[in-house]
């Protein structure tokens, strides 16, 4: 009569000792989004000379934005998105440039995203991680993210020390300098699956900031650093910086 | 046999229990906003995603008053904004930061934080958790970095044991920072003056104080409205452009020419202890104050306020019992308690 009640302790120290079904093997990482800055058709160098649309010459020593929100949308219309999905992409910092996480399998067309953070999270208090206000990215006179920053020089600049300074935030009316970005994903649709890891690839190329909805020059404005209609109108621009580079899957 | 399979049982439950991690539970004693009788509701929750416990309020305590959260170690939160002034700074238009300078503004009083959606005299600040992050960083105040004050931070082992027992993790990072001085600051409430007192039917007033508050009814409610004693907007209330300065108020926040020279209403409570007045600090006694509502608000101002186009018009004797009135509003259970003085 042991034997049963035997057998049970057995059983039940072997579930026990058995790791905890807590990890769930679909939630492994499946895709992956890679930002490659350019500076017109090469990939930008920090602190090397480009010339910009307008020939005006320029060096960037600092160059960080919010990517935020990002979903993706598959063949039959429905948009998944990452959790939780903010992060601050630094040229300066290589891992901050890519990020992965877990979509449901599909066939997507549509990759979507903010640049810049939304605005619930401008008023929501102290935040940590990408948000955390460490990484000088936060006003602290006007409360808010700084969606876009890009620091450097010109010798076209006027400003002190020939700087160029675009420090692009605001979140509420008509200043929202928040940007919402849709890619198409090239050779679409696009199969993401539990068995393999999708990278998409994107550059942005920030020859755009002077050239696309609206012209801006150097000469004219090398510092915008309050929100306002020159924060939309380079925010406007800066949009229509990214593209899809590729996309790989291994 | 039925008790050798109890037996049995209960070793397994025994041996599983074993296997189930056991975390010390982090004890956290949860503490809640007082809302005075006859008040309104808050405009919002500050503490929806920072609930306010014991842990977290000593925490932010201690952060208010070290002084090492400066640049040179001098200043604190509470160097500027003292106990006994209702948490603003004693007689000074204004206050001193780091290197022999000024601030531009005068500090107000801090109580009832949880009833004002917008932050400093041009509510540029959205949230009380990022407030502190001005002067930290200005260099009139503080003069400091996030990363200095973690450094100085960490390296305090009082610090280690008081973020770990007021937040689950335990880290030492700005967000519990901030969000810790918040339970501290927004915990400042005041509700316990004389004026109060004869709300709740335990004082009455002089009769000086009655004529008073019925002046003060007529000619200020309606902007330093009870009981909070502001309305929480944005006015101009006539006072000249401080050349100096040339602080332009809210619109410096929002762009718009429409809120030139405007201001947040401060509240009225403690009024005798946080003179000078205005946001400049220039007018130097409630004598004074009453005096440029009644003859030197510069009625040519095209954004001054609508309810001040005709001055306001208050009688000497009017004028004395509003200030006999305005004393009532001192709140001396605030300005002793010693849950906001600083700590051992």
């Amino acid at each position: 009569m042991m034997k049963p009640a035997l057998c049970l302790l057995i059983f039940f120290c072997v579930i026990f000792l058995l790791p905890p079904a807590t990890v769930n093997a679909q939630q492994q990482p499946n895709i992956k989004i890679s930002f490659i800055n350019y500076a017109g058709n090469q990939p930008l160098v920090p602190d090397s000379l480009y010339a910009n649309c307008w020939k005006e010459n320029y060096s960037v020593s600092r160059l960080k934005y919010y990517i935020s929100n990002i979903a993706l949308q598959t063949s039959n219309q429905k948009w998944n998105a990452e959790q939780n999905s903010y992060h601050l992409v630094d040229e300066s910092d290589s891992l901050s440039k890519n990020f992965s996480f877990y979509l449901p399998s599909g066939n997507y067309t549509t990759l979507s995203f903010l640049i810049g953070v939304d605005s619930l999270k401008n008023v929501s208090g102290a935040q940590t991680g990408a948000l955390d206000p460490l990484n000088s990215m936060f006003w602290t006179w006007n409360s808010g993210y700084i969606m876009f920053k890009m620091e450097g020089t010109s010798p076209q600049s006027a400003a002190v020390n020939n700087k160029i300074e675009y420090h692009i935030g605001g979140f509420s009316g008509v200043d929202n300098a928040v940007k919402k970005i849709r890619l198409q994903l090239a050779g679409i649709p696009v199969a993401i699956n539990n068995k393999s890891i999708t990278e998409i690839i994107i550059r942005a190329n920030i020859d755009k900031l002077w050239n696309a909805a609206t012209v801006l020059k150097i000469t004219e404005t090398p510092v915008c650093t309050i929100p306002g209609p020159l924060a939309g109108r380079i925010a406007a621009n800066y949009t229509t910086m990214f593209d899809v580079l590729k996309i790989v899957q291994r | 046999m039925k008790i050798k399979i109890t037996i049995s049982l209960l070793l397994i439950v025994l041996m599983a229990s074993a296997f189930i991690p056991h975390q010390p539970p982090h004890k956290l004693t949860y503490l809640k906003l007082v809302i005075p009788k006859g008040w309104p509701q808050p405009p919002t929750n500050i503490f929806a995603t920072n609930p306010l416990t014991e842990e977290g309020f000593q925490l932010g305590r201690k952060l208010f008053y070290d002084a090492r959260l400066s640049r040179d170690s001098n200043f604190s939160c509470a160097g500027c904004h003292q106990q006994f002034a209702a948490f603003a700074t004693y007689d000074h238009d204004f206050s001193h930061g780091f290197n022999n300078s000024f601030t531009t503004r005068n500090a107000p009083g801090l109580f009832n934080i949880a009833w004002q959606k917008e932050l400093h005299w041009d509510g540029g600040v959205n949230h009380i958790e990022v407030q502190p992050l001005s002067p930290f960083t200005a260099a009139n105040e503080m003069a400091t970095t996030l990363p200095e004050i973690l450094k100085k931070l960490k390296a305090d082992t009082a610090y280690a044991r008081l973020f770990k027992n007021a937040f689950a993790d335990g880290m030492i990072n700005s967000q519990h920072m901030l969000k810790a001085l918040a339970q501290f600051t927004g915990s400042i409430q005041s509700y316990n003056s004389k004026y109060d007192k004869v709300k709740r039917g335990e004082d009455s007033f002089t009769v000086s104080e009655a004529l008073g508050y019925k002046t003060f009814m007529a000619s200020c409610n309606s902007c330093h409205r009870e009981p909070l004693f502001t309305d929480n907007s944005f006015r101009n209330n006539g006072l000249p452009l401080n050349k100096k300065w040339m602080d332009k108020g809210r619109m410096t926040i929002t762009g718009n020419l429409a809120d030139s020279l405007k201001f947040k209403v401060p509240s009225l409570r403690n009024i005798s202890l946080t003179f000078p007045y205005m946001h400049d600090g220039r007018v130097v006694s409630l004598g004074k104050v009453i005096d440029h509502y009644r003859n030197s608000i510069d009625t040519a101002q095209p954004t001054l306020d609508m309810l001040l186009k005709k001055r306001i018009a208050i009688s000497d004797q009017e004028k004395v019992d509003l200030i006999s009135f305005l004393l009532t509003l001192k709140d001396d259970v605030l300005t002793h308690d010693p849950r906001f003085k600083q700590p051992n």
